[in-house]
């Protein structure tokens, strides 16, 4: 095994992370045209929920469902409370398209001041059982570890079930419908408002799972996920923004990027080589890999 | 409607007019900074150079309708490039607050190419990246000083303009004389065609290139003016702190802009002295509230943040056009 080999599982394992937050994105963007910036906020929130259900059962593996499982909650009520609203009274104005982002940006600020309120400032161990120490591989310990590999396997199932669900299920036509034809899904008899605050859970508890899953391996502060969320929005814009295949494959490429970055140029050029991804895609391929040409138009 | 008919002859004054006003409000204000504390004269500065950051957000989405999360990265690229001309060039003051403009105007313009082509979520998420990413590069580099940052002298008060001048006293000066002339530039600006031109976009960028505009075109004039202006703001912030430091520009300010911006009313650009005032007595507030109830560290750090998130998200709920100045309808 050499570094080439080694650096395509990490590349794998943290994309496999940025694939969940750019699925929570994507599924948010698909049902209702907001890019969810307090994705990152909800995510933060679940996963202390998550932190406390550890403290409380100490065990790892229990506290991921109770993270899942608060985190669509959280996100359910956030479209049902504010975002809904919101859309209905600006429905038709010029703020249309600038009033969501500027109340997840708010959401976000929101949720990140409470969790200070409630846990502080400090920095948090939410460890997991399985150790980060790199697999040891013939006579050379390599960067992959079976933390990351309990990463790759956490998303791949639930990136599985989510695309069951989507795939055969009469609530995954829905969602789909919901979002490529709102009017003709109402026609038909789907309840679109209903059917997208299920679409806002589902993106929910992705980014709990991403949020639970990265977080043990470093460490748990109320802005802890800012860089996943960037990551993310890379990660959906190199998707196309609209499809779910794309989320997946977007993130599992800037995983790979990232990885080959750190390991061929050094870690201090990470953020940096988000931001000029980004641009790159945008100017290059601004309808992403998956996107249509026509979905720029927000 | 009181105010708005107290309001009505400065909407309408003549450019003339509009500077023999400015000139009187900041003589006003200079006058009375005379006889406040250093505490006040420091929030009073504060005061001012949020103002200069907000107008550029109100500029950039107000009046061209683009989102910018990253105006705080742009300040940043003002500070730094302020103090850069200090150390390295050893510029006067005055000139370093000119070069922190350029720089901003610069950034601003080579993002303003990439903002063309992006609407909406698209530029708020780039424009997030920047924000996000751009402290960290000070970190890298050597010249940027690191964690630590680079200080940033303007020195004390000339001597003519008289003798016991208290430093923040001198920054107050030096802040509300360039937000009046900022203010007063952008204000003619905007009934130029310019202004008319992005007015058009930010209402339908259809109709605006049908009507001969060229849409790509006034956006980035628009992107790099807001820049500009942020540019200018980040290097008065550097000044007020007398250093320039990555903490100094976290994403939080980006947001803390939008919020002051939202506060303002979006597309009034008077709005950016409330929304100012109101950013500035955020903390204040919260620091009485917390004291009250004891506060601990932990109250205290996060009760600011509840507030401004709070603020933001309810004005947006309920005042989308921003609080008290309803929306002109345009003709």
């Amino acid at each position: 095994m050499n570094t080439f080999f080694s650096t395509i599982l990490v590349g794998i394992s943290s994309g496999a992370i940025y694939s969940l937050m750019s699925l929570a994105l994507v599924l948010v963007w698909r049902s209702t045209r907001v890019v969810n910036f307090a994705a990152a906020g909800q995510a933060i929130l679940s996963t202390y929920i998550g932190y406390e259900a550890m403290s409380a059962l100490h065990n790892y593996w229990l506290s991921l469902p109770v993270a899942l499982i608060s985190g669509a909650l959280i996100s359910a009520v956030i479209e049902s409370f504010i975002m809904r609203p919101l859309a209905k009274r600006t429905q038709g104005t010029a703020v249309e398209s600038i009033a969501p982002v500027i109340a997840t940006l708010g959401i976000l600020g929101l949720i990140r001041s409470l969790v200070g309120l409630m846990w502080g400032n400090t920095f948090l161990q939410y460890t997991s059982p399985l150790s980060s120490k790199g697999f040891t591989v013939g006579h050379t310990t390599i960067p992959f570890s079976p933390l990351n590999a309990a990463i790759v396997v956490g998303a791949a199932i639930v990136l599985l079930i989510f695309a069951l669900i989507f795939r055969f299920t009469r609530l995954g036509l829905s969602l789909r419908a919901a979002s490529f034809q709102p009017e003709i899904a109402r026609l038909s008899g789907i309840r679109v408002d209903r059917i997208r605050t299920v679409g806002w859970a589902f993106a929910g508890a992705a980014g709990a799972v991403a949020g639970a899953l990265v977080t043990p391996t470093s460490y748990l502060s109320p802005n802890s996920l800012d860089l996943l969320l960037v990551s993310g929005f890379v990660a959906a814009v190199i998707g196309g923004l609209e499809s779910l295949i794309g989320a997946v494959v977007g993130g599992l490429v800037l995983g790979l990027g990232f990885a080959f970055i750190l390991q061929y140029i050094g870690s201090s050029v990470t953020f940096s080589a988000a931001f000029i991804i980004l641009i790159l895609v945008l100017i290059v391929r601004p309808q992403g890999i998956f996107g249509a040409r026509s979905t720029r138009e927000a | 409607m009181k105010l708005k008919q107290i309001l009505a002859p400065l909407r309408s004054a003549s450019p003339r007019m509009r500077i023999l006003l400015s000139v009187a409000i900041g003589a006003l204000l200079l006058f009375a900074s005379g006889h406040v504390d250093e505490l006040r004269s420091y929030q009073g500065a504060q005061v001012a150079i949020y103002a200069i950051a907000i107008s550029s957000i109100v500029l950039l989405t107000g009046f061209s309708g683009q989102i910018s999360l990253g105006h705080g990265a742009l300040m940043a690229i003002g500070g730094y490039a302020a103090v850069l001309a200090q150390i390295h060039w050893h510029l006067p003051y005055p000139l370093t607050f000119l070069v922190g403009g350029a720089a901003g105007a610069g950034a601003g313009y080579l993002l303003g190419i990439a903002a063309a082509r992006l609407r909406g979520p698209y530029l708020a998420g780039t424009t997030l990246a920047l924000a996000v990413g751009l402290p960290s590069l000070a970190n890298q580099f050597h010249i940027l000083g690191g964690e630590q940052g680079l200080s940033f002298d303007i020195g004390t008060a000339p001597t003519w303009i008289g003798n016991d001048f208290s430093q923040y006293r001198w920054f107050f000066w030096v802040a509300v004389v360039l937000a009046l002339a900022v203010y007063w530039l952008l204000r003619n600006l905007l009934s130029t065609r310019y202004g008319r031109r992005w007015r058009a976009l930010r209402s339908n960028p259809t109709a605006a290139a049908l009507a001969g505009i060229n849409v790509a075109r006034a956006k980035v004039l628009a992107f790099t003016l807001s820049s500009c202006v942020a540019g200018l703001a980040g290097s008065l912030f550097a000044m007020l702190l007398g250093l320039v430091a990555p903490l100094a520009f976290t994403l939080t300010l980006s947001f803390t802009l939008v919020t002051g911006a939202v506060l303002a009313g979006v597309s009034n650009l008077g709005g950016s002295i409330v929304g100012a005032v109101v950013l500035v007595s955020i903390p204040e507030l919260s620091n009485a509230i917390s004291s009250h109830f004891g506060g601990s560290e932990k109250v205290t750090s996060n009760l600011p943040g509840v507030i401004t998130s709070v603020l933001l998200i309810a004005t947006v709920l309920l005042a989308p056009n921003g609080p008290k100045f309803p929306t002109r309808r345009h003709q």
